[in-house]
């Protein structure tokens, strides 16, 4: 009798609240101009990924070597590279790349990265120790470093690549989402649930996790651009993408070669991971001023 | 905001720097500050520093073929005879004279006295016979890649006195002598350093020649310091360091910052930055080659039908411009053009993508193509991965699936040896000026040397009759006659003939840069 008055109330709380936080939330986001420019980039650069094929006025990995390191012009809006492939057609192809292995990589990492944490807060103990040495092992490597050692037992490719990045981070999010679940897993809603007979399950993933999702999702925008920062530092090292495919990283890789001779080459691939990274990182900051309830007047 | 685009711009920043990192301020031993002069009374600086794309795969000339190790060997050994300043004639060296024998098989060679290794033991008649025996059977091992060919005919060494040896052949060997100086296999080694490293020294070398090996820093440099008891002229300057810098940017940038005085290995892209910064660049015609190699062994490469298809949809002079510039010829022939028995008639497969297409299609074949590729700058080759995806570009166009593995050049060479792969990129700097010294690689029982795996009973045929023939018109036309007999073949795939380029800093005196891709450093010096 008790306990359905309690369920009953945690779901009213629950139907109520995300909306009201969801419409506060999204105030305060649009109020923040850096946060908006990043979402609009952002926008555009899924709307390119998505679209590019029929964008792109050239075939991105099929070149002309007799019009080869051609600078700008009108033909070829960015210029050639040494292959003679159109780089405004091969920066357009390598959104999609970019995107996606950054979406791909963070999810990973989250979802690997939620379990481990949500276990080790929730069982606490030997569990918890355990689980949580590992991560600080990995942790007490640098990103990149512990990337490039991966990407040489896994073998190149922007798969392994992926897998490489996930994993890397999978420490933040495990981290964060312990951190999350200690601080409310003895609350009194989350005891009404074991009260009325729900299985760990069923709390952690029904019960707790809706409650920390804000922290994980301002971890999740700033991973991506993390993510897609890394990728292009492992095809710049020549370790992502294979040829003839193009990526960001590793097209400012090969340029570099040029640096001297043809710098138009190193630009924009430059300028595309720039401003992802950027807009990324904008919404990310605005997001967490968002979610932040002490932010909020 | 600030913080902000500080947070994006840095780690942006740190990636395009990783190209410059990796190398700590030049070795100790450059610190002394020992004056020296020359005979004008010019002070001299002490250490000259040489930037090279890749580190030497050892100091053993019985057990390195390549380059990199070379430049390093022909500084501490000499041979028997050695090359002039800048051509591939033969001069006296650690052999004062000698006489061949009417039919060609015995040579006699009166040795220089007085010469010692820098380990302190004398040169002798002796010394000679255990280099040349360690390097023929049944001392000979797998692992000495130039073995077989240098000493290809020896029957056997004769100690007549201790300043006197006689060398004989099984069969008459044209180019012998030429072998004799060059940088692999013929340098002599101290027996006394032979026996206390097991019978290699490629850690630890020891010869005759005007600098002596001091210390190897894997992955980082290796210094040679003056022999102060050279037989000949001493070197002008005290130390030489070779440093390793795999990036050709990076290399060009450590010449302006003046880290380093010398650097080779550089392609047509840094020419013009170079003189920019104020440096000179030394532009030579190279005799080498660079090619694509099929492995004959692997189906359907065996086929000439389907290599000479595949051959026929690359447009090659289009590449080289492309990727080379002006500082590289279109090879249409194996052999230089300024080499005995290059030919201007020998015709390679020639470009036409409609034709490759129709022949592809009627031998079923569209790939995949498992192509391997190295990633350090080779002298005769300083762009291989983009040579590779120029040709996976070309075949992509019709029809043919290319995947491209590369690698860098010391394991390189462990894939090429083990097999996996359906074409390769090779190429060859000539050691010693003849013909035989790039034909012979085709018929090469050792895969290193032949990536091609080509074992053509016809082939070796017309290789033995070169090596029999005295020089002159007839053994150019046996040469010309193998070349056509390959390129019929389609074995390779010649691309171009680099050229040697290397650069220094103008303060460097008496500069040069030796065709066969080595560097002679004992006469090179910089005011201080």
């Amino acid at each position: 009798m008790a306990a359905t008055q309690i369920e009953t109330t945690i779901q009213d709380v629950k139907r109520e609240k995300p909306e009201s936080n969801f419409r506060r939330m999204w105030d305060t986001l649009t109020q923040n101009k850096a946060a908006v420019v990043g979402m609009i980039v952002i926008l555009f650069l899924i709307f390119i990924a998505l679209f590019g094929k029929w964008i792109m006025p050239y075939d991105p990995n099929l070149g002309d070597m007799a019009v080869n390191k051609q600078p700008p012009s009108m033909e070829h809006w960015f210029g050639t590279d040494e292959q003679g492939r159109d780089i405004f057609s091969r920066i357009i192809d390598g959104t999609s790349v970019s995107l996606s292995v950054g979406l791909k990589a963070v999810s990973f990492a989250l979802v690997i990265g939620t379990v481990l944490g949500a276990i080790a807060g929730y069982k606490g103990g030997i569990i918890d120790t355990i689980i949580m040495r590992v991560m600080d092992m990995m942790m007490s490597i640098p990103d990149i470093l512990l990337a490039i050692t991966l990407m040489a037992a896994l073998g190149r490719g922007i798969d392994k690549a992926i897998i490489a990045i996930g994993l890397v981070t999978i420490p933040e999010y495990a981290r964060i989402v312990r951190g999350s679940i200690m601080s409310i897993k003895d609350s009194e809603y989350v005891q009404a649930a074991k009260v009325i007979g729900n299985n760990d399950f069923v709390i952690i993933f029904k019960h707790i996790l809706p409650n920390v999702l804000s922290p994980i999702i301002v971890r999740a925008t700033l991973g991506i651009s993390t993510a897609i920062l890394n990728v292009a530092a492992l095809g710049f090292l020549g370790l992502g993408v294979q040829p003839p495919y193009a990526e960001w990283g590793d097209m400012l890789g090969r340029a570099r070669s040029f640096i001297f001779e043809s710098p138009y080459m190193l630009i924009f691939p430059g300028l595309a991971i720039t401003i992802t990274v950027l807009a990324f990182n904008l919404l990310g900051d605005g997001l967490r001023d968002a979610f932040d309830p002490k932010a909020h007047h | 905001m600030k913080k902000k685009l500080a947070l994006v711009i840095a780690p942006i920043l740190a990636l395009s720097m990783l190209v410059g990192c990796g190398s700590k301020e030049t070795t100790s031993s450059t610190s002394t500050e020992a004056v020296e002069k020359t005979e004008s009374g010019e002070e001299v600086a002490d250490t000259l520093v040489f930037a090279q794309g890749a580190e030497p795969r050892g100091l053993d000339p019985a057990y390195v073929d390549d380059g990199e190790s070379s430049k390093v060997i022909v500084n501490v050994y000499e041979g028997l005879l050695a090359y002039a300043k800048d051509s591939t004639e033969l001069e006296p060296c650690l052999a004062e004279s000698w006489e061949i024998s009417e039919d060609g098989l015995n040579y006699t060679f009166k040795l220089r006295q007085g010469v010692k290794f820098h380990d302190g033991t004398d040169f002798n008649a002796e010394a000679v016979k255990i280099n040349i025996d360690r390097q023929l059977p049944p001392q000979r091992t797998e692992d000495m890649p130039y073995a077989s060919f240098v000493y290809a005919d020896v029957k056997d060494v004769e100690v007549v006195d201790d300043y006197t040896v006689k060398i004989n052949l099984t069969k008459k060997n044209t180019a012998f002598l030429a072998n004799l100086a060059m940088s692999l296999a013929a340098p002599i080694v101290s027996p006394a350093a032979l026996e206390a490293n097991n019978g290699n020294v490629n850690q630890s070398p020891v010869g005759t020649g005007p600098y002596k090996f001091v210390a190897w820093s894997p992955s980082e440099d290796i210094v040679i310091e003056r022999n102060e008891d050279y037989w000949g002229e001493k070197a002008k300057t005290k130390n030489i360091v070779f440093k390793f810098i795999p990036d050709n940017s990076a290399r060009i940038v450590a010449l302006k910052s003046g880290e380093v005085d010398m650097i080779d290995g550089i392609d047509s892209t840094g020419v013009d930055q170079i003189k920019a910064d104020g440096n000179e660049v030394y532009n030579l015609s190279g005799m080498n080659i660079n090619y694509l190699a099929y492995n004959t062994t692997r189906a359907p490469f065996d086929d000439v039908k389907v290599r000479t298809a595949l051959s026929k949809a690359v447009n090659v002079p289009e590449l080289v411009t492309a990727l080379y510039g002006e500082y590289a010829e279109t090879a249409t022939t194996i052999l230089p053009t300024f080499m005995p028995g290059y030919s201007k008639d020998v015709k390679q497969v020639e470009y036409n993508p409609e034709a490759a297409k129709a022949e592809l299609e009627s031998a079923g074949f569209t790939g995949p193509v498992k192509m391997i590729v190295y990633n350090n700058p080779r002298p005769y080759n300083a762009r291989n991965k983009a040579l590779a995806e120029s040709i996976q570009a070309y075949w992509s166009k019709i029809g043919v699936e290319a995947t491209i593995e590369d690698y860098d050049w010391t394991t390189y060479k462990d894939k090429v040896v083990a097999g996996d792969y359906d074409v390769c990129f090779y190429g060859w700097v000539g050691d010693n000026g003849d013909p035989d010294n790039f034909l012979n690689l085709l018929c090469d029982q050792n895969v290193s040397m032949n990536v091609s795996r080509l074992n053509d009973a016809a082939y070796n045929e017309i290789i033995a009759e070169g090596t029999s023939t005295e020089k002159g018109p007839e053994r150019d036309a046996v040469y010309a006659k193998a070349e056509q007999y390959i390129a019929d073949l389609a074995v390779w795939l010649p691309i171009s003939h680099a050229n040697n380029l290397s650069a220094y800093s103008p303060a460097v005196q008496n500069y040069s840069y030796h065709p066969t891709g080595n560097i002679f450093f004992k006469d090179m010096y910089k005011a201080k």
